[in-house]
């Protein structure tokens, strides 16, 4: 007896197609399906079903890119606040150092701090500044510069005489 | 049921809808069984990913009776096969936003679910029991199984259940990936380039697996041929 050629085999793999589930099995499986999608819903976490609403919610907004790239967005808006910030920030006034405070200040009258008891010429610390800057000496310089002529022009200068 | 589906920019839409759709370029040497047409996919697709739950629907009752026969014929189990293509369709459902028209609707379903049916038989192994459909009665008026039954002595001597039996005995032999092949290419009638669309492997690999499944075939039904009837 020959054995099954491939035509053969093929034929009677074929007849596999006749082999259909019971009657209605087709009608009633998109029920099925609605069902078990349903059940499958109704067994999330409440905070799943609301992060799908929310989902949902942006979607129907026409916005998946924006919802896609949340950090994205989030990167690019912080990194807009402190470009503003740091742009419109107004410049602090230069403020010199005519403020009270510790400074290391060699005496005045050194000689009268000397004494015998002390070889090495001790310096006091004192609170008060190196330099006193006058107020008034600061608002003169906001003044109109003013040009003073010292002396007499070479060419307003008599001439020589012997 | 959710409506968890992102709009699609109009370009994506416009090449879905340009686009000739795979397998269009095919010659016809096979002809596919009751092939769906893919631009009234594409349609459906659509229509489900701007948030028409019901056009799903229309792709679920368009597919089902090609996937059954798909995923059953590979696990040769009723019960199986139903709760297989129940989750085949859901993932494919919440999948479906991100299906970007670059291979047709109809090879990335069937993708879908030969993979869930590949992964699902890794994981039963060999703890499984045949729970077979019945023979359609449309058999007997079958042309193939008229020529048949007149020219196999085999085939005129058994039963038809028992036939069926060999048949499926003989199917479940194979290992899982050489069933797939065999499935989709003698049992769905699907051409060599599909398959190897949906199996992402190249048509030289599938027609080695169809060569070397055949061979297997001949060998269990061997002893089918010698006894008939056991």
């Amino acid at each position: 007896m020959d054995e099954f050629d491939d035509k053969e085999i093929a034929t009677l793999l074929r007849l596999k197609r006749h082999e259909q589930p019971p009657p209605g099995y087709f009608d009633n499986f998109l029920h099925e399906f609605h069902r078990r999608q349903r059940d499958e819903l109704l067994r999330q976490p409440l905070w799943r079903i609301g992060l799908q609403r929310a989902q949902d919610f942006m979607f129907r907004l026409n916005v998946p890119a924006l919802t896609s790239y949340p950090a994205m967005v989030t990167a690019v808006l912080v990194f807009a606040a402190i470009i503003s910030l740091k742009v419109y920030q107004a410049p602090e006034p230069v403020r010199l150092s005519a403020q009270a405070g510790p400074a290391f200040a060699a005496p005045l009258n050194p000689g009268s701090e000397l004494t015998l008891a002390s070889p090495v010429a001790t310096r006091v610390f004192t609170a008060q500044p190196l330099r006193n800057f006058d107020e008034r000496a600061r608002t003169h310089r906001a003044a109109p510069p003013r040009y003073v002529l010292d002396s007499v022009p070479v060419s307003y200068e008599s001439t020589f005489r012997f | 049921m959710s409506n968890t589906v992102a709009l699609p920019s109009i370009a994506r839409r416009l090449s879905d809808l340009l686009s000739p759709g795979v397998g269009a370029n095919d010659k016809p040497k096979r002809k596919a069984m009751d092939r769906p047409r893919t631009d009234e996919d594409q349609k459906l697709v659509a229509r489900t990913q701007s948030g028409e739950a019901g056009a799903f629907d229309e792709l679920v009752v368009k597919y089902t009776p090609r996937l059954y026969g798909l995923v059953y014929n590979m696990t040769s189990n009723h019960e199986d096969t139903n709760d297989l293509l129940q989750d085949i369709f859901a993932k494919a459902y919440k999948a479906i936003s991100g299906f970007r028209g670059k291979s047709s609707f109809y090879t990335w379903i069937h993708s879908i679910a030969v993979n869930m049916t590949l992964n699902f038989l890794k994981k039963r192994g060999r703890r499984f029991h045949l729970s077979l459909d019945d023979v359609d009665a449309s058999i007997q008026n079958d042309k193939e199984f008229i020529e048949l039954t007149a020219t196999s002595s085999p085939v005129r001597e058994a039963d038809l259940s028992e036939l069926q039996r060999r048949l499926n005995e003989a199917m479940m032999k194979l290992s899982e990936e050489h069933r797939a092949v065999v499935t989709m290419f003698h049992i769905q009638g699907m051409p060599h380039a599909e398959i190897s669309k949906i199996l992402r492997v190249s048509e030289g690999t599938v027609r080695s697996r169809l060569f070397y499944a055949n061979r297997q075939l001949q060998n269990y039904l061997d002893e089918f041929r010698k006894n008939p009837v056991s």
